[in-house]
């Protein structure tokens, strides 16, 4: 009469657990689902019908009332269907009870029976560890990406059910080729800009936030798309919250169901600040903050987005997660990223100068768009300007990724055995103990200070940077004049022009 | 009148109307007396049949724009608002007008003056230049400014961004590093000679500055230096007021210097109108490489005289350089040997610490120490990531 099933749902990035329980009984016949479904689960009702019907099982002709426990918690999308199926046979005694008992159940069901993946199975797949997961053949690679839960997966409704009445279950679909991961693009294309590219093997060895300011042709989107390749594979606990991320977001992964390269996502500055953040549908889908957890989040044309939008990125900035809170529910997305973003000099593109368009007023507003306490988020902030012809056409082509790449990865393992964390993490009392300044370039320092080019946040932001620059010249202890000068200059004022002080 | 008020109040008022040109203007007051020409304006009283006047009066729009204006304008009103600002309205043809607006071809029919209107009998140089300046050009036109003022020049200019203000600031710099005023020559007190002052003419109302980020220099000139406009309080600086501006910066100079400008700008107009009334155009030149300078180096092709310093300026003067260029020592350091590939980079072109370090040949890392060094030094400037030379150049010493 009455049967009940495990299953799960999605918030955010993280799985819910959900039994179904349904009763079946005497009365007019007809369905209802109740327990705070959304309008995509309420449809379910003729989903469940069609595909048993389809399968060549019974319909029963009796009252069915679906509950869906916790009864408080809104239930997104489609992942009940196979449950509240499986559920069904079970109240009409078409399948024993104690065969479901070790098993959760997630799949969308087609009206033909076909099992459907979607979005999310991966973290609704590991809140349901204690049991046997079933899911859909096409989800198969996401379910397991995670490890450490026991997955079975079919690919039809009578599939399941003859399984669960003792056949053995279908083998799960050969995983995709792992080698079909598209090259990252390389280093050596970028010709010349040797501070860009300096600019960038510290972002990576350090951590550091990145900000190119330049004409349009520089290259300034050429060079951010490069980082990834520098940065290190994710560590397992970032790979898993990526991973989890991904799956929740049905974005798809490259190569297998883990996330184990840092990704590279370039939001356009037209997108929401939802897109961007996270939230929007019942279940929160992640953002691209979240999709670029543990990689770079690009933002091509910084000036072009909106303010609102740039001062909720302040957040994740500082903790490295998303809070989304809605009436019904809260979530905490993942979302350490590093950033990198490129935006012209003024409204026309700017270059050289005595070369801009613009006037004064039309510059000081393209760049005061980009507030201070965000533009101080960058430790690096450099001026890219147009390869020349000769660059261009030039048979020298740059360092390649690969030997960068070993650099950086020193640099990180030494900043990392020195401190636990990177560079550009690192706390005022931090930079005491781990940046000491040689005696000259404490004499820079002070000179910049005195000459009010300098503030004490803006020092500590060198010299986090200057500590990466002495890591990657082998970790020396004492920050040289040299680094702090090197470092003063790659962290460029913009909109700084001068003007004109009366005596 | 019965109301008590000066010719000038009506004139000030008059100055100000929608749709009034110099010509218009000057019609008004040559066929009426201010109070007259007022209410000639205002549509309260007829004009001289068939006269310059009415025919003015009949162009598209003029009648009613006047009579909207002449509400706005009230004469008392306007002469409280000068009084309040200090500011004092000359008429042409009165007795305070400046000589050298007499004599001009375009003489402004009239100019409201804040300041000491004697700093026009002195010597008087006009340096202007690009609003997009680069940071040596900016550089330049204070070091322009401060020689000029040393020598005691009252210096020109119209107190835009960029090269205008730097000439006035550079003015002020001067001014203020005066020693205190020697003992004068018991026989010559005239031998001692004093520091020039700004001279400015704007395109606004003397209580509308613009631009704004030169609040305190635009005061500054007006409290010690002399500040003209061709408009009453209130006014906007509109496009077309500045061309009509520069016309007096040319009028009001024995010399005008451009120091930057580009192919097309403000300044080649001035340039223009200086030449159109006799007054030598001196022009600083420039890198053909760098936009800034296109202007002035087509100035030096079409024959305006080059000016590399101060005392080239007060050799066309005719004044003695010895004593002015003493007051501008150039005291930097000279650049380290080491340092002067990277600075003979800069001097050709301004660059990033990567393009000079690529010019150079040198790593990242020297060629940031070397621009640092030139930049502690007072060699180069850094503006937005970009290094220019600026002053004087090394070599030429």
């Amino acid at each position: 009469m009455t049967a009940t099933v495990l299953s799960a749902t999605l918030l955010g990035v993280t799985g819910q657990p959900v039994a179904v329980e349904v009763h079946a009984g005497v009365g007019l016949p007809g369905f209802s689902i109740v327990g705070s479904p959304d309008a995509n689960c309420r449809e379910a009702r003729d989903r469940v019908r069609a595909a048993i019907l389809s399968s060549g099982l019974n319909w029963p002709n009796r009252r069915i009332t679906v509950n869906l426990a916790p009864s408080g918690v809104r239930k997104a999308g489609a992942g009940l269907d196979l449950a509240i199926a499986v559920a069904l046979l079970v109240a009409d005694d078409q399948l024993p009870p104690d065969a479901v008992e070790r098993f959760a159940f997630v799949g969308e069901l087609g009206l033909d029976g076909s099992l459907r993946g979607l979005p999310g199975v991966a973290p609704m797949v590991a809140c349901r560890s204690d049991r046997i997961v079933v899911v859909p053949a096409d989800a198969h690679e996401q379910a397991t990406a995670i490890g450490a839960v026991d997955v079975r997966c079919a690919s039809t409704l009578r599939d399941v059910v003859d399984a669960l009445a003792g056949a053995p279950w279908p083998d799960p679909p050969p995983p995709a080729d792992r080698d079909d991961a598209p090259a990252l693009p390389d280093l050596a294309d970028v010709r010349g800009q040797p501070e860009a590219r300096l600019a960038l093997e510290l972002a990576a060895a350090g951590g550091h936030h990145l900000l190119l300011v330049g004409p349009p042709g520089a290259g300034k989107t050429m060079l951010a798309q490069r980082l990834p390749g520098l940065l290190p594979a994710l560590d397992p606990v970032a790979a898993l919250e990526a991973t989890m991320v991904h799956s929740a977001a049905g974005v798809s992964v490259v190569g297998g169901g883990v996330v184990r390269l840092p990704t590279f996502r370039a939001p356009h500055h037209s997108s929401s600040m939802i897109s961007l953040i996270g939230g929007g549908t019942t279940t929160l889908r992640p953002g691209e903050v979240s999709l670029a957890h543990g990689g770079v989040l690009f933002m091509d044309e910084l000036g072009e987005f909106p303010a609102h939008v740039l001062d909720a990125l302040r957040q994740p900035l500082e903790e490295g997660v998303v809070r989304v809170s809605r009436a019904t529910a809260t979530a905490v997305l993942p979302a350490r990223f590093q950033m990198v973003a490129a935006t012209n000099p003024c409204p026309c593109g700017g270059g050289r100068p005595g070369d801009c368009e613009c006037d004064l007023t039309a510059r000081l507003k393209y760049l005061r768009r980009i507030s201070g306490p965000f533009l101080d988020r960058f430790d690096l902030r450099v001026s890219v300007s147009a390869p020349t012809a000769d660059e261009l056409l030039g048979r020298e082509s740059g360092e390649p990724t690969a030997v960068v790449r070993d650099r950086v990865l020193a640099a990180r393992e030494i900043a990392m055995s020195r401190s636990g964390k990177l560079n550009a993490a690192l706390s005022g009392d931090d930079l005491e103990r781990w940046a000491p300044l040689s005696h000259a370039a404490e004499t820079v320092a002070r000179r910049e200070f005195e000459a009010n080019r300098l503030t004490g946040r803006g020092l500590h932001r060198v010299r986090r940077v200057a500590r990466t620059l002495a890591d990657l010249a082998g970790g020396h202890e004492l920050i040289g004049e040299d680094e702090l000068v090197l470092s003063l200059q790659l962290r460029v004022s913009f909109g700084a022009s001068a003007r004109v002080r009366v005596p | 009148m019965s109301d008590g008020l000066p010719p000038e109040a009506y004139a000030a008022a008059l100055a100000g109307f929608e749709l009034m040109t110099l010509r218009r203007l000057a019609a008004l007051l040559r066929h009426h007396t201010p109070a007259e020409a007022f209410e000639v304006a205002a549509g309260r009283a007829a004009p001289t049949p068939h006269g310059a006047v009415a025919k003015v009066l009949d162009a598209e729009g003029v009648r009613h724009a006047w009579s909207r204006s002449a509400r706005r304008y009230e004469p008392a009103a306007m002469w409280e608002r000068c009084a309040e600002l200090d500011v004092r309205v000359l008429v042409a043809g009165s007795d305070d007008y400046p000589d050298l607006f007499r004599v001009d071809a375009q003489p402004p029919p009239v100019v409201f003056a804040r300041g000491d209107l004697g700093l026009l009998d002195g010597r008087r140089v006009a340096v202007v230049g690009t609003r997009n300046a680069t940071a040596a050009g900016r550089h330049l036109a204070r070091t322009f400014g401060r020689g000029l003022a040393a020598a005691g020049v009252q210096v020109v200019s119209g107190l835009a961004r960029g090269i205008d203000g730097q000439a006035h600031a550079g003015a002020f710099d001067a001014l203020d590093a005066e020693r205190p005023a020697p003992p004068a020559h018991p026989l010559d007190p005239a031998a001692v000679p004093t520091v020039g002052r700004p001279v400015a003419v704007v395109a606004s109302g003397h209580d509308v500055v613009y631009p704004k980020e030169h609040h305190r220099l635009w005061y500054r000139v007006a409290d010690d230096g002399l500040l003209l406009s061709e408009w009453p309080p209130g006014s906007l600086p509109l496009p077309y007021r500045f061309p009509q501006r520069n016309r007096l910066v040319a009028a009001l100079s024995e010399i005008v210097v451009v120091v930057e400008s580009r192919e097309t700008g403000g300044s080649l107009i001035t340039a223009q109108l200086a030449a159109e009334r006799g007054i030598p155009v001196m022009a600083a030149p420039g890198s053909q490489l760098t936009r800034a300078a296109l202007g002035v180096n087509a100035l030096l092709r079409d024959g305006s005289a080059p000016v590399l310093d101060v005392d080239d300026v007060l050799v066309a003067l005719g004044l003695d350089h010895r004593r002015a260029s003493a007051t501008v020592p150039d005291d930097r350091v000279p650049p380290r040997p080491g340092d002067l590939a990277a600075y003979r980079v800069l001097t050709r072109r301004a660059g990033t610490v990567g393009e000079v370090a690529e010019a150079v040949d040198v790593p990242l890392v020297e060629a940031a120490m070397s621009l640092a060094r030139l930049e502690q030094q007072g060699w180069i400037a850094q503006v937005d990531g970009w290094f220019e030379a600026v002053g004087s150049p090394f070599s030429c010493r």
